[in-house]
């Protein structure tokens, strides 16, 4: 990058995730004490001002700002020095500003959805926390910041879908989250001690700048039986995080559960901000997973399963966030393929993008959520649009921007993947260029029915709406409301705004408007590739080019199914299910991979558990071996010494002059 | 200034005992001001206090890098001997705070304060003797006074058979001190002790047995004032009839003494005897350390189970004797200083819970102290986690420094033995949380609201939590304190 007088204030940078972490605290620690709006006021305010030091943020890097540097050293151990530091680059700042404007937003509507919550103050407290974790997570310059942020976000991720712990389902989701998590985490973990292993040093710049010699050493390692490039095996330990905590399969069977939280928390976290942590990840560390093409196959394969699996369930679900949280998963399918195809830029953008309108998507169903007295059963609803016009446009604009229909912002930066996928060649396994084609086009397909056929049965069919909510039926307060317009201007214009504000799709610059905040090798480069093809430029050309290409008809013919079965032959779905009988019954169960779990693991394990508690604990400690022996004999040693202390003069006189006399015989004998 | 000539030259000898000579002016003086204060009136009490700050600074500024030497060398004021002066100091201040509510209602309470002083003084020489003569000079005085102190509520039938049994025993170490000191002076012919060290590292043949005969009733007799079993059995019974301020007190001060007498003499007197003491105070140690953490357990009385818990940690104590190290010895100093945190908060909330009329010391009565008050709740659980050597407060490192000396020194099943049994004391140091915090209140609090004890506890709690995370100050200073000495 070139030198520039622009610098970036330190302190201001450090606001930035300051500032949420503050407002959790006070609303943490105080909020005992507090009026419902003095903690939403403190919190949301930090956070609003946070969102705009992050915009101000945004427009000095995009000016030609950046910043590098250790601020102050975590710990030392030896010659293992952690440090904390920033590195504020293009990559940094667009996850800054996708993760404090959502959270603003967020912030906000949670004013009006969790109001009289006895909870109040600790949600705020809750969700301010997670900002600041997952400011953290993108802004930091070592995998030990990095790590940090990832742990904290899983924490806060954690207590918000548990958040109602008075419910069975919500704790049982939020154990459930932890654990899957885990899994992922400790891939995650064993590939940042490989790191530091390898190469001496966690922070990124010295660890990029070492790869291309570090793999031109050909080190490799026994893995399992394999011999493994050590840098496939770092960067495939690495993704095993990114699939936790992106939920992809077969890690993503917490991502669905997670939507026992309050509705805020799975349009922040479990939609926009945290599950995307894998999808920076990668990202972030493209330096290292271009020089791994096996990584890169794993993440192709990985991603196109999850995009394409997911969106067949999304298709038969019923509870209205759980459409969208498996469409969640497949989005995020979509931008892992887009990582494997070395599309990066595209996968951020798709990111961004999905931030907005997949935000918004949530928190519309929450109004509706909210309006419906608590029913999520999509079967249970109908003309609600009736009632709710600010949520339906919304949510209509949202469905249109998911859909991937021009000009919404999910066309431009979806279209970019799918392009990119048929542009990349593997050298080896072509097959799985060939499946993520597939898997990504048909997904376009079901991804637009699924979403449409959630839209027409909660706003138009027929109504279906419980008698006893009827009469509560209403748009939702201003308080909602205007964070979800808020939104829908990023749904709408984020695409177009990234195409032509940010340059992210021309092929002409390498990595458009990342510059060198992403690598990529230039055999792999699928944006070259569409530029030798005679790539189409700006917004414009995007969208009058889409008539002549097969996803925008996939999805114009996906929306055109929904409605013509849930419009004209409202009796047809019935008909299609009953007739595919086993197939939908193995949609509606979501492939079984719950009862997989439970067969392979959870039983073993709490079989095992059981042994131990009651031969190991019970049998040995509490009453066996342990107690007899020990606790007995001290408990036994104790009277014994008491009854020794008997209270007369003499044998306390006994005791001493004995005590002498053994000890004289003893030096006398040995002398 | 004219030229006086007494038997020694004044004022430079004297003026290295100016903190004795303080303290003994002050309390002979306290003893006629009292006759004319009012009953009740506190005055003697922050009389005596001042008396000890004053010997703190006296001391303080009469410190220098070169150790002072007085009366021919019967007298010595080097590093070590300021350091331990200052713990005994801050115990007998503090002892005095304790008492200040406690005792207020007795008769004749000057003498009380005077007798403290006078302990104090005994103590001073103790610490400052390179020989028999002073030592046993101070030993004795402390001694009397302490018995004395025992006994201070007649009326009570408990305490005067505490102090009798106290005071027949104390004149049977005594006999068994002296008689040790005389087989040794009969080998070396000196009291002094480094001179007494290079005789014996060249007795031979009958003298040998002498030599050991003269150690192990010395060590008998010392132990029995630093309560090591089997010379331990008084221990529990006087700090049970004891006024609970006495109790606090002669749970530290003496011990303070002891300890840097036994140093003294391991450093000087026996270092050609060493691999025979260390044989037998590692017998000691292993029965101290059992017998200590093993009766507390059986204990009702906190004032009973507080000093079998002395016992226990005299065997952990003798950890840092053992190993016979500059860093045991320095880790010695270091658990001193922690142990009397510790041990001044927790009699301190002991007396403030102290009922009119009732005793208010038994188990029990702790139960529910967490609701009534978390203050006290609070500092008695961090005391009793300190005391059974959580990380990280004081205790836990009080623990480590002596421990790690002896495995330096080789004695690694000795540690690991102390380590098994320091896990068993835990146990009933932690069932004191666990009637404070999980049991409900069987009996109304009435508590006595005393500002300075209010904040003997703050000051000790907030010591202990800053010494467990910041210990490395102390442990300088109790290095520095030995610099001469080995």
């Amino acid at each position: 990058m070139q030198e520039t007088a622009l610098t970036l204030s330190t302190t201001e940078l450090l606001a930035i995730p300051a500032l949420p972490l503050i407002g959790a605290m006070i609303a943490g620690l105080f909020g005992w004490a507090m009026k419902e709006r003095m903690a939403h006021s403190i919190t949301s305010g930090f956070v609003i001002l946070s969102a705009l030091l992050s915009i101000h943020v945004f427009t000095q890097v995009l000016a030609g700002a950046s910043f590098h540097g250790n601020l102050w050293t975590w710990m030392i151990a030896g010659d293992f020095v952690v440090p904390v530091g920033l590195l504020i680059d293009r990559l940094t700042t667009i996850m800054m500003v996708t993760v404090t404007v959502v959270s603003a937003c967020v912030h906000i509507y949670t004013i009006g959805y969790m109001h009289g919550d006895p909870g109040y103050p600790r949600f705020f407290a809750y969700i301010s926390a997670f900002t600041f974790s997952m400011l953290v997570l993108v802004m930091g310059n070592n995998f030990f910041t990095l790590f940090f942020g990832w742990e904290a976000v899983g924490l806060f991720s954690y207590l918000l879908i548990g958040f109602w712990f008075k419910r069975e389902s919500a704790n049982y989701a939020a154990m459930k989250a932890f654990i899957v998590n885990r899994v992922g985490d400790f891939g995650f973990a064993v590939g940042i001690l490989a790191i530091w292993y390898y190469y001496g040093s966690v922070e990124y710049k010295t660890v990029f700048a070492m790869t291309p010699d570090f793999v031109a050493q050909n080190v490799t390692l026994g893995f399992m039986g394999w011999e493994v490039a050590a840098i496939t095996f770092i960067c495939l330990a690495l993704f095993v995080g990114a699939m936790g905590k992106s939920g992809q399969v077969p890690l993503h069977v917490w991502l669905p559960d997670s939507m026992e939280g309050p509705t805020p928390i799975s349009a922040l976290i479990h939609a926009a901000t945290m599950v995307t942590a894998g999808v920076f990840m990668v990202a972030r560390l493209s330096p290292m997973f271009e020089f791994s093409e096996t990584a890169l196959v794993v993440v192709t394969l990985v991603g196109a399963i999850t995009a394409w699996m997911c969106a067949t369930i999304g298709l038969v679900q019923n509870d209205i966030k759980r459409v969208i949280a498996y469409s969640t998963c497949s989005q995020l399918g979509y931008m892992f393929v887009g990582l494997g195809v070395s599309a990066y830029s595209a996968s951020i953008f798709h990111l961004m993008t999905h931030a907005y309108f997949k935000a918004l998507l949530f928190l519309a169903a929450g109004s509706v959520i909210h309006a419906v007295m608590a029913e999520q059963d999509i079967r249970k609803m109908g003309q609600l649009r009736k009632y709710m016009p600010v949520t339906y446009i919304t949510m209509l604009l949202a469905a249109l921007a998911l859909a991937g229909v021009p000009p919404f912002a999910g066309f431009f930066s979806k279209d970019l993947i799918i392009e990119a996928t048929m542009a990349r060649e593997f050298t080896e396994y072509g097959w799985v260029g060939s499946f993520a084609t597939f898997a990504v086009l048909t997904g376009v397909f079901m991804t637009a029915f699924y979403t449409f056929r959630m839209f027409f049965l909660t706003f138009h069919n027929s109504d279906r709406v419980d008698p006893h909510a009827k009469g509560h039926l209403h748009e939702s307060p201003k308080v909602i409301t205007i964070p979800l317009m808020i939104l829908a201007v990023g749904a709408v214009g984020s695409g177009i705004w990234g195409v032509t504000v940010l340059d992210i799709a021309n092929p002409e610059v390498l990595n458009g408007y990342f510059g060198d905040a992403i690598f990529v090798m230039d055999a792999h480069n699928p944006l070259m590739v569409m530029a030798a093809d005679g790539g189409v430029h700006g917004a414009l050309g995007m969208i009058l080019h889409a008539p002549f290409t097969l996803p925008f008809w996939l999805a114009l013919g996906g929306i055109g199914l929904a409605y013509f079965m849930y419009f004209k032959q409202t009796t047809m779905p019935a008909k299609i299910a009953a007739a595919s009988g086993p197939i939908y019954t193995f949609l509606l169960n979501k492939w079984y991979w719950d009862e997989l779990y439970e067969k392979i693991f959870i039983r073993p394990a709490r079989s095992l558990g059981t042994f131990l508690w009651q031969r190991g604990d019970l049998g040995i400690i509490d009453k066996g071996a342990i107690h007899k022996g020990i606790i007995d004999n001290i408990v036994a040693g104790a009277a014994r010494m008491r009854a020794m202390q008997t209270g007369f003069v003499y044998h306390y006189a006994f005791a001493m002059v004995s005590g002498v006399f053994v000890l004289l015989t003893y030096l006398l004998l040995k002398a | 200034m004219a030229n006086v000539t007494f038997p020694f030259p004044f004022p430079d000898h004297l003026i290295t005992l100016m903190p004795e000579m303080i303290v003994a002016i002050m309390a002979m003086f306290l003893l006629l001001f009292d006759v004319f204060v009012a009953k009740g009136s506190k005055t003697t009490a922050y009389l005596a206090i001042a008396t000890t700050v004053a010997a703190g600074v006296a001391t303080w500024s009469l410190q220098g890098p070169d150790p002072l030497v007085a009366f021919y060398g019967f007298f010595v004021f080097d590093s070590f001997a300021v350091f331990s002066k200052f713990l005994i100091y801050v115990a007998t201040a503090l002892g005095m705070i304790l008492s200040l509510e406690y005792m207020k209602n007795e008769k004749h309470i000057g003498e009380y304060y005077v007798l403290m002083l006078f302990a104090m003084l005994g103590m001073m020489l103790m610490v400052s003797s390179n020989n028999f003569v002073t030592m046993y000079l101070g030993l004795e005085l402390m001694a009397l006074c302490v018995y004395v102190l025992v006994a201070y509520q007649r009326e009570v039938l408990r305490a005067n058979e505490a102090a009798l049994k106290y005071f027949i025993l104390g004149a049977l170490s005594s006999g068994m001190l002296l008689y040790g000191i005389t087989f040794l002076y009969g080998v070396t012919g000196s009291f002094d002790f480094a001179v007494m060290g290079e005789k014996l590292a060249h007795a031979e043949g009958d003298a040998t047995a002498a030599v050991m005969l003269g150690m192990v009733f010395l060590i008998a007799g010392l132990g029995f004032k630093v309560s090591m079993a089997p010379f331990h059995m008084w221990t529990p019974d006087a700090y049970e009839g004891a006024p609970t301020p006495v109790t606090a007190f002669m749970s530290v001060a003496p011990k303070v003494a002891g300890f840097v007498i036994f140093m003294r003499i391991v450093a000087d007197l026996l270092p050609a005897l060493q691999h025979e003491y260390q044989s037998i105070l590692i017998g000691v140690a292993v029965l101290t350390i059992a017998v200590g953490n093993l009766a507390a357990i059986a204990q009702r009385n906190i004032k009973r189970m507080l000093a079998y818990s002395t016992v226990g940690h005299v065997g952990f104590i003798m950890m840092g004797l053992i190993a016979g190290s500059p860093a045991g010895f320095s880790g010695i100093l270091v658990y001193l200083s922690i142990y009397l945190v510790m041990t001044m908060g927790v009699f301190a909330v002991i007396i403030l819970m102290r009922r009119e009329g009732i005793q208010g010391e038994l188990l029990d009565d702790f139960a529910g102290l967490s609701k009534v008050r978390p203050g006290y709740a609070l500092a008695m659980g961090l005391f009793m986690f300190s005391m059974a050597g959580i990380p990280f407060l004081g205790g836990f490192w009080a623990k480590y420094v002596v421990f790690m000396a002896a495995v330096e020194a080789g004695h690694l099943y000795l540690v690991l033995y102390a380590l098994l049994f320091s896990a068993v004391g835990a146990f009933y140091y932690l069932r004191v949380v666990k009637y404070i915090y999980f049991d409900e209140e069987r009996v109304a609090f009435n508590f006595i609201e005393s500002r300075p004890m209010q904040a003997t506890v703050f000051v000790t709690a907030v010591t202990i939590v800053f010494l467990g995370l910041f210990p490395d100050a102390l442990f300088e200073l109790c290095r520095q304190a030995l610099v001469g000495l080995v």
